[in-house]
């Protein structure tokens, strides 16, 4: 029971396309939809439900249109969000990019997609991989109707198709872990005066990009701390994941037992797996900011970025984003290393080094000029961002062990690995 | 475009359409398909070209076949003669070789929504539902649920069972036996369970898991242990990676195990950390969905979340009905360790750009004030001294509303009100200054001279509630200080009863000048009530409520659409009961009617043989059809599915042929017999002979056993033929 008809509007609240599924709500009661988002907006109280009258709308907004499903049950409101993601990584796939135009463009596999991804309100087939083999983009090409519906919509292996071939058997496996830090660089806090990490956690995943014949059956060995445990070797140089989650192949049921992860693996890219750590974790990159206002003249800006991480490695492509006023000008900088670049219409610095060292310390200045007429408009105080991209480097220090493939034909396959740590969500607030 | 000259597209469409040159080339025939189609999408009425497309769904090309079909379904509704033309077409495709095809027909055919259809869809479902291609057998299950919204009096649950006896024997591939959980019967519950056995949950996708967790709500587990075996075999999914199967999980445990709350605690436990997650995920809806979550399940655990709440800090790129939310759950999570960093977070939200969010803010500070006071009203006092109109008004308000009810920061109060030099200027807050002026003027030693401001200010007034709160308070101080309120009082009573035009102020004014005639004491009577909230008074921690009061909402839209952004709550909870409509619409009308019938222990021969001569017989009918020609085992066991067991038949193409079947039903032992006499001999009739005793006697049983065995009967007959 989720939705009864979707629609994807532009961002005038025309409706592009829809698709009615159930036929009991009726579909002009769309036009109400933008009328009420734009009172909301007016209230600055959007909400991702609305209803009007026994309706109600759930929508998302990607790019330049909306996605909105309307129903007029009490429908599972997670189930229907997940669903309208699920269309925009779709439509995602098959256009590259989604938005107006690729709509517009594409119509006619938009509706194909619509009927096939849901009827009656029921998601049905909703894998990218599946449905391009038999919904094509050769929007403009004849083709008589292929004779067979692919296995895979009705195989007992949903995930993976038969009879898949490569020369040559490999599997890519990439352990991307990113960092969350919030940091308050607040004086007030009596805690520390410098800053103190107000949350922090660690979100990794498992990635695999498989090239696997047949049917292989995989094995994956991880310095998991409670497999250790249950093995009872203790070597300390193992990691306590939180919050385990799975692609849908790997057996559940076996996981629990041993903490084996052992699996069929869809073929190409796909996530294997996520956790959570929930450890403190000191940040891979501090920054210590100056900003001095002047009223009326100018601002100056220090920052000083610090690698604390082993001095082996490096992080790339590390980008130092600092907020200014929206009315600065004239803008000057100096830099130790790397450059800096002023963006204007985000009202930032971006100070982007391409490779920096552990232990290493890094400065920038910057001078902008303000005008001496004073804008009266409330400013928010956006956090200072960081990103980068350490590899070969995990903080968490999880290990693949071993991953074994194992087929009927007996081939040999290689696995790689490779290890990336990144920034996620890593902020630091610049309360003065 | 469309909406100029639109009768001159859709003429000259006409003509490409019906233009036997356009026809000779396939592709561009396809590309006048496609500019219908679009014209459609864009609003534009082209059911005028009905005739021309229905031809033009004879095509090998399946994305043509597509785009028609999708045309039909849009225009079919306005034109049902035209439709019913095009069924043949349909029903054509639905014998097609390819399984595709079919299943496109089909799912099309069932779309059309209009009443006069069932008659010619019947028979293609009941086809579809035999397919040998699981894909056409998936819509045709969908199918008959289409039907039945649409019709929900037609005879399709014969077809029902014929999907479940196909199961039976062919042992479908999940996807089509997911379907038949969405079409879903009250009566096949047990059956739907066994399959939640059978079936490994995990083989679905992440959507049906969530689907059949939402059917399994309605089933009624009949034992304890029972119970548990399901619990633990759902078990696994209260951890899963979608966030939507992890909370309807939950909710299935929670309405499950309703009568053991320690089930329930550990599984709200467990949840946690998914939960967490959920407020953390990438898409903000979907994290929205989360913290409402969150906040349902904190309503009887408040302390379930407490050593996270540095996960409700607000990002700063969040939008604010998110920001609202965690703000919520912050209040709700401060005890005494973390209230200082709590505060200090929220101290840094009431600077935030956006008005209604530092407002919030405030709002939230004033909360945990009724606890905090102190550490609170040292906040609130420094934000006095920002000097922003909305932040000022903000915490006047809340000083309002601490003062009702928590008395004893009275003086802190009054002290602070006293000390703050500019007024707020929009009315909320002006009424909200009046009131305190008003209220604890005695304490306030400026009170007078303030509102003396607002009296003198009179004319330029333009909101009639702030003047009525400047009548009521002006009266309060009257009592209290007379001395210096007597002058402007008068000022204020002339001026609002002779000139003022709004007739509520006016009104408001002669009832004061008049209760002021009275006397004094009785004024005083009249207008001084409590200064504050006694029963409020003490707040010391939220009453947690029991579980069950909200798991009817859990995973639903009620907890996401708030109070204030819907209305219509009540329309949300009556259309919430996880039983009610989303099942009816599904449900045969004679549901009512329906028995459930039971196992129960099994029979000895001896016991059968020895009731069966002791008993009379109740009820004899002929069912009106032949012994199904399928072999006995079958017969047994599509029997057996719907919980009649079979103890003996004769064997093969023995004549007469018997068979002794029993079954129990809400408190009843029923026994039967089924007998086929010679079909050669003449006089005798080919149909079977039904004969039932029953112990003890209920009528209305009897009636339904035999129309469930009737429905058995005919659809295996069906079947075999």
């Amino acid at each position: 029971m989720s939705a009864s008809a979707v629609f994807v509007l532009d961002l005038k609240g025309k409706v592009l396309i829809c698709r009615n599924y159930k036929g009991d709500v009726d579909m002009s009661e769309i036009d109400h939809f933008f009328s009420l988002l734009m009172l909301q907006e007016e209230e600055g109280l959007v909400c991702p439900v609305m209803s009007h009258g026994n309706v109600h709308f759930l929508w998302i907004k990607h790019s330049n249109l909306y996605l909105v499903a309307t129903t007029n049950k009490n429908s599972n409101a997670s189930l229907v969000y997940a669903f309208l993601y699920k269309l925009v990584e779709v439509f995602t796939e098959y256009f590259k990019e989604l938005e107006e135009e690729s709509i517009q463009d594409n119509f006619v596999v938009v509706y194909e997609l619509l009927d096939e991804l849901m009827d009656f309100g029921f998601p049905q087939t909703t894998d990218s991989k599946i449905l391009q083999e038999y919904i094509t983009q050769k929007g403009n090409k004849l083709e008589v109707a292929k004779t067979k519906v692919p296995t895979t919509v009705t195989n007992a292996v949903s995930w993976r198709s038969e009879g898949i071939k490569y020369k040559k058997n490999e599997v890519f496996i990439d352990v991307i872990e990113s960092i969350n830090v919030l940091v308050c660089v607040c004086v007030c806090l009596q805690v520390n005066a410098n800053g103190s990490v107000m949350s922090s956690d660690i979100v990794g995943s498992i990635k695999l990009k498989t090239m696997l014949s047949g049917m292989p059956e995989l094995r994956l060995g991880l310095n998991d701390r409670m497999l250790f445990a249950l093995t009872g070797r203790d070597k300390g140089k193992s990691v306590a994941m939180e919050d385990v989650k799975f692609h849908q192949c790997v057996r559940l049921s076996r996981f629990e037992s041993d903490r084996t992860i052992s699996f069929i693996p869809p073929d190409g890219e796909s996530e294997l797996m996520s956790y959570r750590i929930n450890t403190h974790v000191k940040p891979l990159i501090w920054i210590e900011s100056v900003i001095e206002k002047f009223s009326h003249s100018r601002v100056e800006i220090m920052v000083k970025a610090k690698g604390q991480f082993k001095k082996q490695s490096v992080a790339n492509n590390v980008e130092i984003h600092v907020p200014v006023p929206s009315d600065a000008d004239s803008p000057k900088f100096k830099t130790s290393t790397g450059h800096a670049k002023y963006v204007p219409e985000k009202n930032l610095v971006v100070w982007s080094i391409k490779s920096f060292p552990g232990g290493k310390e890094l400065l920038m200045r910057a001078h902008f000029g303000l005008p001496s007429v004073e804008n009266h408009e409330l400013e928010g105080r956006p956090p200072i961002t960081v990103r980068f991209e350490i590899p070969y480097f995990t903080v968490s220090g999880i290990q693949v062990r071993y991953m074994k493939i194992i087929e009927k034909s007996g081939y040999q396959a290689l696995p790689w690995v490779r290890y990336i740590t990144q920034s996620g969500d890593y902020q630091l607030r610049t309360n003065s | 475009m469309p909406y100029f000259g639109s009768e001159e597209t859709v003429k000259e469409l006409k003509r490409a359409l019906s233009n036997p040159n356009v026809h000779a080339d396939r592709l561009r025939y396809k590309n006048y398909i496609s500019k219908v189609i679009r014209y459609m999408t864009q609003g534009l009425d082209v059911s005028a070209l009905f005739m021309d497309m229905v031809k033009a769904s004879a095509t090998v090309d399946i994305a043509q076949k597509k785009l028609v079909y999708l045309y039909m379904c849009t225009y079919a509704s306005d034109k049902p003669d035209l439709a019913l033309l095009a069924i043949n077409t349909l029903r054509k495709d639905c014998a097609d070789p390819n399984p595709m095809v079919r299943g496109l027909a089909l799912r099309n055919m069932c779309n059309f929504r209009m009443p006069g259809m069932t008659e010619y869809i019947e028979q293609p479902i009941v086809a579809g539902l035999r397919d040998k291609a699981s894909y056409v057998r998936r819509v045709a299950v969908l199918g008959c649920a289409k039907m039945h919204s649409l019709q929900p009096n037609t005879d399709i649950g014969r077809a029902k069972y014929s999907v479940y006896l196909n199961y039976y024997t062919l042992r479908d591939p999940s996807l089509c036996v997911l379907n038949c959980f969405r079409l879903n019967t009250g009566l096949m519950s047990d059956f739907v369970f066994s399959c939640v056995f059978s079936f490994r949950m995990k083989d679905l996708d992440s959507w049906a898991q969530s689907e059949v967790l939402t059917f399994l709500l309605r089933y009624r587990p009949r034992s304890d242990d029972q119970l548990f075996d399901i619990l633990s075999l759902l078990d696994s999914f209260l951890q899963s990676a979608h966030a939507h199967v992890t909370v309807a999980t939950l909710r299935l445990f929670l309405q499950l195990a309703s009568a053991h709350p320690a089930v329930q605690a550990d599984a709200l436990l467990r949840t946690s950390a998914p939960l967490l997650a959920t407020c953390g995920a990438a898409s903000r809806e979907l994290r929205f969905a989360g913290l409402c979550h969150v906040q349902q399940v904190m309503r009887s655990q408040p302390g379930l979340f407490g050593t996270h709440y540095k996960r409700f800090f607000c990002g700063y790129s969040e939008p604010t009905y998110i920001k609202f939310r965690k703000m919520e759950i912050l209040v709700e999570l401060v005890n005494d360790e973390n209230v200082s960093l709590v505060l200090e977070e929220l101290r840094s939200y009431c600077t935030d750009v956006s008005p209604e969010l530092a407002q919030a803010a405030i709002a939230a500070i004033g909360r945990i004030a009724r606890t905090y006071s102190e550490k609170c009203l040292d906040i609130l006092t420094g934000l006095l001294a920002l000097k922003q109109d909305h932040i000022t008004s903000a915490v006047i308000q809340t000083f309002r509303d601490l003062v009702w009810f928590c008395p004893q920061s009275t003086a802190a109060v009054c002290q602070t009100v006293e000390a703050c030099v500019d007024s707020p200027q929009d009315s909320e807050g002006k009424q909200a200054l009046l009131w305190l002026l008003g209220e604890h003027g005695d304490q306030i030693s400026s009170a007078p001279y303030v509102m003396e401001g607002y009296i003198d200010g009179l004319k330029t007034e333009l909101s009639s509630a702030v003047k009525m709160e400047l009548l009521t308070a002006s009266v309060k101080m009257f009592l209290c200080r007379p001395a210096e309120t007597q002058d402007m009082l008068g000022r204020l009573l002339h001026y609002c009863i002779e000139e003022e035009s709004d007739v509520c102020v006016r009104d408001r004014a002669l009832l004061c000048y008049r209760l002021l005639q009275r006397g004094v004491e009785e004024t005083r009577k009249v207008v001084t009530g409590p200064k504050s909230d006694p029963s409020m008074s003490v707040l010391t921690g939220r009453q947690e409520e029991p579980i069950s009061q909200w798991t009817a909402t859990f995973n639903t839209l009620g907890p996401l659409s708030g109070r204030d952004l819907c209305p219509q709550t009540a329309v949300i909870s009556a259309a919430d009961q996880p039983s009610s409509s989303a099942e009816k619409e599904l449900l045969p009308d004679d549901t009512d009617e329906e028995i459930s019938l039971s196992l129960g222990s099994p029979l000895s021969h001896e016991t059968f043989e020895k009731m069966w001569l002791d008993l009379e017989i109740l009820h004899r009918q002929t069912l009106g059809s032949p012994r199904p020609r399928t072999a006995p085992d079958t017969l047994q066991a599509a029997l057996q599915l719907v919980k009649i067991q079979t103890l003996a038949f004769t064997p093969g193409d023995t004549v007469p042929w018997k068979a002794y079947i029993y079954t129990r039903s809400t408190g009843t032992l029923i026994l039967a017999e089924l007998l086929q006499g010679d079909q050669q001999a003449p006089g005798s009739d080919e149909s079977l002979v039904v004969s039932v005793k029953q112990q003890p006697v209920n009528q209305h049983a009897i009636r339904g056993f035999v129309s469930i065995l009737k429905s058995v009967l005919q659809t295996l007959n069906v079947d075999s033929s």
